[in-house]
């Protein structure tokens, strides 16, 4: 997934924890309401006016109680759903994991690898490379041969998560990325997340839980429509 | 993309069940019983016309059937590879290349059970004309794809317009058949090639436009259905 550098330039800088590094997202007064029944039309306003802003190296949280829009922030930051108003800008590629595996049931996971290698535009090493890294690094390398309909729950999330990371992306929207792992994947996953953020990646996980708060660099709650930092 | 969309369907025991079945049922068991159907309905659809219209039949039921579950089963994952730098036309484009391929091959099955039975004697005419009915039924499942998300709901909705084309085409019932019979143009070619005549060339130009505004639906279909909403 990419987004356009101009796009980051058109939207007004706001105050961030981390001095002198760009925004790799920010999100403006983002608003999203829903239509609801056939005869009697009711319209729920989901989002109104959420922002927020991710820069490189930050680990950034956006927590909420379920049904607050998170998950809908997330598609509509991907550009999986429009936005009613509101400005969203992304700098760099992006990686995105959804909440639930959005894979495809009858191929393997080494298929699944070479299907977003072709769309990250990775070369044959390349490509092969990140596989077996992201094979190792999630421990389920002897699944590559698997079709997804074959796997377990925490296996599926896995392949999930290194399909977002497959092309190291600058900017990670990680959405309940840790349902189903066990605990030594749990581990393994934030320590993943570190490094990266380490490595300038800037990384947004949206959680109804977030129980590693010490780890992160700031934390959104999500409430009424609007986000705000805690 | 297209052969490991290929292999993704070929994968699905439903698939292989339908190509299998269908044909033989269509064509070996149920001919005589659609020869009193058409008798009762006022039709005059002989047993060889009842033979070859069958084969016409499974075919059109088989790739209108994969045609909606291609993209009913992959929509939000086929979305996800799209966002991710492939686009949704090249995604549109390998499903419908994929989608075709499975037509071909629902075509193959149903010639093959077809020829076993009957002498046919002008086989280009009758092959080219149950290829007819994969490849409109194909725009017809890729629609209901596009329209309808739910799996059952779909499938019905592809077996009721079926039911109706069936009911209301040439030999089936007094005249040329119903415009509610979508497949009249390729029913026309196929009754023509099983009992020995040829086809006027207004026939055939009438089962092309079909045939190309079908694959255009279906085309549009996979793209709007891998599209950003963004």
């Amino acid at each position: 997934m990419s987004g356009s550098p101009s796009e980051a330039e058109s939207v007004r800088p706001r105050p961030s924890t981390v001095a002198g590094e760009s925004p790799l997202l920010q999100v403006n007064k983002v608003t999203k309401g829903f239509r609801h029944g056939v005869l009697r039309r009711r319209r729920i306003e989901v989002l109104r006016g959420a922002s927020l802003e991710v820069r490189p190296g930050e680990l950034v949280g956006l927590v909420g109680e379920n049904g607050s829009g998170k998950s809908v922030l997330m598609k509509i930051i991907v550009g999986l759903l429009a936005r009613d108003g509101g400005e969203v800008a992304l700098a760099g590629r992006l990686g995105y994991c959804p909440q639930e595996a959005l894979v495809w049931e009858k191929l393997t996971v080494a298929e699944h690898f070479r299907l977003f290698a072709e769309a990250y535009e990775l070369t044959y090493e390349q490509a092969t490379r990140a596989q077996e890294r992201l094979l190792d690094e999630l421990q389920f390398a002897r699944y590559a041969g698997y079709r997804t309909d074959e796997l377990s729950g925490g296996t599926r999330q896995k392949l999930n998560l290194a399909l977002a990371l497959m092309h190291e992306p600058a900017l990670l929207l990680l959405d309940e990325p840790y349902s189903g792992f066990d605990w030594d994947t749990y581990v393994r996953f934030w320590e993943m997340a570190e490094e990266r953020r380490a490595q300038g990646m800037g990384i947004l996980i949206v959680s109804h839980l977030l129980a590693e708060r010490e780890r992160l660099s700031r934390v959104y709650t999500l409430s009424d429509g609007r986000c705000v930092e805690e | 993309m297209t052969l490991v969309f290929i292999r993704e369907q070929l994968r699905a025991p439903l698939t292989l069940a339908l190509l299998v079945a269908l044909p033989f049922l269509f064509v070996v068991l149920a001919a005589d019983v659609l020869g009193e159907f058409a008798d009762a309905l006022g039709g005059s659809l002989v047993a060889d016309g009842a033979t070859a219209l069958g084969a016409g039949w499974s075919a059109a039921f088989i790739a209108g059937t994969l045609g909606f579950f291609q993209i009913a089963s992959a929509r939000e994952a086929d979305r996800r590879l799209a966002r991710a730098g492939i686009g949704p036309f090249r995604v549109a484009a390998a499903r419908i290349a994929a989608a075709v391929g499975l037509a071909v091959l629902a075509a193959a099955a149903a010639y093959l059970a077809m020829a076993i039975e009957i002498d046919v004697v002008h086989p280009l005419h009758a092959a080219a004309a149950i290829l007819g009915y994969s490849l409109i039924y194909l725009g017809l499942g890729a629609l209901v794809g596009c329209l309808v998300r739910g799996e059952l709901e779909g499938s019905l909705a592809v077996a009721f317009v079926f039911l109706l084309d069936v009911f209301s085409g040439p030999g089936m019932t007094e005249g040329d058949g119903s415009p509610l019979s979508i497949s009249r143009s390729a029913a026309d070619v196929l009754l023509a090639a099983a009992i020995g005549a040829g086809s006027p060339t207004a026939d055939w130009l009438e089962l092309a436009a079909w045939v190309l505004g079908a694959l255009a639906v279906a085309g549009a279909g996979f793209a709007f259905s891998a599209r950003s909403r963004a």
